[in-house]
């Protein structure tokens, strides 16, 4: 585990791009965020990341949509689902498809850094 | 002839002239000459031929029957007070005529005094006066059987009273009325006070045809039927009216029929002897005279009857229309109520009404609008029709509708006609209806929500979680060393905005979920559909719906309840939603617009989803029609319903290309701060 490792966040709605990079910071992690999947894509960062924090439900792009694309492109960063809705069956599918972890908001601090840390280590 | 009357000479007085006496024995008066005692001197020849007696019989009159016997008394008293008083003698008495009659005479006595101013003989004149006093007495009957019919005494009364007058003045006869019913043609109960029930009874019922009984025949034939013996009459030898009469005794029996002005028999005047024999002309001009009064008795009875039947009548509709009607005179305050209108005011019926006593029944809240309205139309002719609460005695409320007019009268004033009618149960019943339906709106909104749950659950937890991720942020910057105070101060205001916007999320819902009543007031429904938008965007982005808001700048409020207009549009929404969850093809794509044409402002929800079905489409409108697997289909029929409450109107058509719009339109709210007025200002100027 790297101190200084990078965590990406994508998620639609502005209230987690500021509160969750500000937490994953004061647990050590380089964090960066972005409003949607596509904006995430063009970034040139998907190497440098080792962590990715991936909202499900976005307009354009969702995070599963994101989840086939980077397993197109066979680049696999290890990926923390977030979603607000609590139907269980969306965390299954993504589960399924390879993500490390699926929290389901509201989510504590432990929750998250018991996943974030996870994902790290599965790389 | 008595050459000197048969008067003796008295001394200090001249002697008769001889052709004094020729002149008194000529003139057709009756003429007497009765000493100061009273006792009869002499008479002329007309009074021997009147009594047909002698003079010595005559001069026996207070023992005999010449006077009539119950008159004698009265005549004795009258000549002791004339004797004694000196004064002239006056009065009138029945006297036995040679035929075997009584006729009423009245009788002048004149004293004829000598030098020395004593009474020494009476001058007697008496006029036969029994025609006149016949007149008098008719005329005195007929008067007073008119009073009664003028009065509106019962028929019964009348006829009695006729029958019973005609038979004083008839001795040895009997009288009956026999009303005909015009429809059936048969006698009704007919009066004879004389002969009674037991007569009359048997007849009732009996056809008006001439084979049945003189009245019978008088009454088809419209003429006078005499029969002079009903014993022996042939025309009624085989009817059991011969028994019925003799069996009463009867043996004359006239007949004449009751006509009525338009010339129909409403009945029949019989009179009975019994003895055999036809009437005397008396008795003729008798029967004429009553039987005419008994007509216009029987009309009049007819049609107070008619006038009866009228009022009651229109009592009954009043009482079934819960509708009374009044009428208001102007200058002097006066109103004239009908029974109804008593009864909706609760007032005791009889008791004089004045605008006053109708004010104290006007609910408070509605007097000020009444007295204005009130003195609006003493100084111009206003038609009214407005809605009043009354506040009754007992407490209770009733709601009237009033409708008058004004209505000039024949002296050149105005006064209003006007009807009330008692709407308290339609009021009641809409009132009732209203809770159902917003019942009913409240139950297709909780179901409708019940779709967004997961998306209700979203728009929670989105802010908790940055709730919880601030919070334990916050106490990681405060617990390091040295504190972050500064990073802990951001972090703790994030928590608080999140908080709030978790609190705004709850307070929409809890509106569209507990909101059971309906209210009314100005509503943005650009805002309305922003929030609705919000509720349900989780919803949507789940579905992969895009959402496009297209909403009008400037666009005029509505009036109307809020949370169901939201209703409908949420419901718009989520059936859009619906209609593209199987559409793969190309983008499911919802814009909502608004728009303003002037007096409405227009909503439409345009999808890209399967379209309408082919045939009619206002059958999406309909309760319980439903094309999905879940739902009870009500939301669509609901929708339309709120929409008719606001006077709005709501309905789908598709697209061009693929998909449907549904639309609704709601007037623009009035801006007008006026209380409303219900009259309709016809302000016609009468008279």
């Amino acid at each position: 585990m790297t101190a200084t490792a990078l965590v990406s966040i994508v998620d639609d709605d502005e209230s987690v791009r500021e509160s969750l990079p500000d937490l994953l910071k004061e647990f050590g992690f380089a964090v960066q965020s972005f409003a949607s999947a596509e904006e995430f894509l063009a970034s040139g960062r998907l190497d440098e990341t080792r962590c990715l924090v991936l909202d499900i439900a976005m307009p354009g792009m969702s995070g599963p949509d994101l989840q086939r694309e980077l397993t197109r492109r066979s680049q696999p960063i290890p990926i923390v689902f977030i979603t607000a809705n609590e139907d269980s069956s969306e965390c299954a599918r993504v589960m399924d498809a390879g993500a490390v972890s699926c929290l389901i908001k509201p989510f504590s601090e432990t929750a998250l850094l018991r996943a974030v840390t996870k994902a790290i280590q599965t790389e | 002839m008595a050459k000197d009357l048969g008067v003796a000479p008295v001394e200090g007085v001249p002697a008769i002239r001889p052709d004094y006496l020729l002149v008194a024995d000529s003139i057709p008066a009756l003429i007497g000459v009765i000493a100061p005692d009273g006792a009869v001197e002499g008479v002329n020849r007309a009074v021997l031929e009147y009594f047909g007696a002698t003079l010595e019989e005559i001069r026996g009159w207070a023992s005999s029957k010449l006077v009539h016997p119950d008159d004698i008394p009265a005549v004795i008293a009258a000549q002791k007070h004339a004797f004694e008083t000196g004064e002239r003698i006056l009065n009138e008495h029945r006297l036995l005529r040679a035929d075997g009659v009584y006729r009423w005479h009245r009788i002048y006595g004149e004293p004829l005094r000598n030098s020395e101013g004593e009474i020494v003989r009476w001058y007697m004149l008496q006029t036969d006066i029994d025609d006149l006093k016949r007149a008098e007495s008719l005329l005195a009957g007929e008067k007073r059987l008119l009073e009664m019919v003028a009065l509106g005494r019962p028929l019964a009364e009348i006829l009695n009273s006729l029958c019973g007058f005609v038979e004083q003045t008839a001795p040895d006869c009997m009288c009956a009325v026999f009303p005909i019913d015009q429809g059936e043609h048969v006698f009704k109960k007919g009066f004879a006070p004389s002969l009674g029930d037991a007569y009359t009874g048997p007849l009732e019922g009996v056809p008006a045809v001439p084979g049945s009984a003189p009245c019978g025949a008088a009454a088809a034939d419209k003429t006078q039927v005499i029969a002079s013996d009903i014993e022996s009459d042939p025309r009624w030898r085989n009817s059991a009216y011969r028994e019925h009469a003799l069996a009463f005794g009867l043996r004359a029996v006239w007949s004449t029929p009751i006509l009525a002005r338009s010339g129909e028999a409403l009945g029949t005047f019989a009179v009975y002897q019994q003895h055999p024999g036809s009437p005397t002309q008396i008795q003729q001009d008798l029967i004429a005279q009553f039987t005419h009064i008994a007509s216009i008795a029987i009309e009049r009875a007819k049609s107070d009857d008619a006038i009866r039947r009228s009022e009651a009548f229109l009592a009954e509709a009043q009482r079934l229309s819960s509708t009374g009607s009044f009428y208001w005179r102007r200058t002097s305050d006066e109103i004239i109520c009908s029974e109804e209108t008593y009864r909706i005011f609760g007032i005791e019926p009889g008791t004089p009404v004045t605008l006053k006593l109708i004010a104290t029944r006007i609910h408070p809240d509605d007097l000020q609008r009444f007295n204005a309205r009130v003195e609006a139309r003493r100084t111009n002719n206003i038609r009214t029709e407005v809605e009043y609460r009354l506040l009754m005695p007992d407490g209770s409320i009733k709601f009237v509708h009033l409708v008058s007019h004004p209505t000039p009268t024949e002296n050149g004033e105005v006064e209003y006609t006007g009807v009330i009618q008692d709407v308290t149960e339609a009021r009641v019943a809409e009132e009732t209806l209203g809770k159902l339906r917003s019942e009913l709106a409240h139950v297709a909104r909780v179901t409708t929500l019940g779709a967004l749950t997961a998306s209700i659950a979203h728009e929670v937890n989105q802010p908790l979680a940055g709730i919880v991720t601030n919070a334990s942020t916050c106490l990681r910057m405060l617990a390091a060393d040295p504190p972050n105070v500064e990073g802990a101060r951001e972090t703790a205001r994030r928590t608080i905005r999140d908080g709030e916007r978790a609190s705004e999320v709850i307070a929409r819902l809890r509106a569209l979920f507990t909101k059971k009543t309906t209210t009314s007031g100005s509503i943005d429904l650009n805002e309305a559909t922003r929030e609705v938008v919000a509720l349900s965007m989780s919803e949507l982005q789940l579905h992969r719906v895009a959402v496009r808001l297209e909403l009008a700048d400037d666009l005029p409020p509505v009036k109307g309840d809020r949370v169901q207009l939201q209703q409908v549009i949420l419901n718009l929404l989520l059936n859009a939603s619906d209609a593209m969850s199987t559409v793969e093809d190309r983008p499911r794509e919802l814009v909502i617009a608004t728009s303003c044409d002037g007096a409405d402002v227009q909503l439409s929800v345009r999808d890209t989803g399967i379209g309408l079905d082919a045939g009619d489409p206002d059958r999406l409108f309909d309760a319980f029609y439903t094309t999905k697997s879940s739902g009870m289909g009500i939301g669509l029929s609901v929708s339309r319903s709120i929409m008719d409450l606001h006077g709005g109107r709501l309905w789908a058509a598709p697209n061009r290309g693929p998909g449907a719009t549904f639309s609704f339109s709601i007037p623009c709210e009035v801006q007008d701060v006026l209380p409303a007025v219900t009259d309709r200002h016809q302000g016609v100027m009468v008279g």
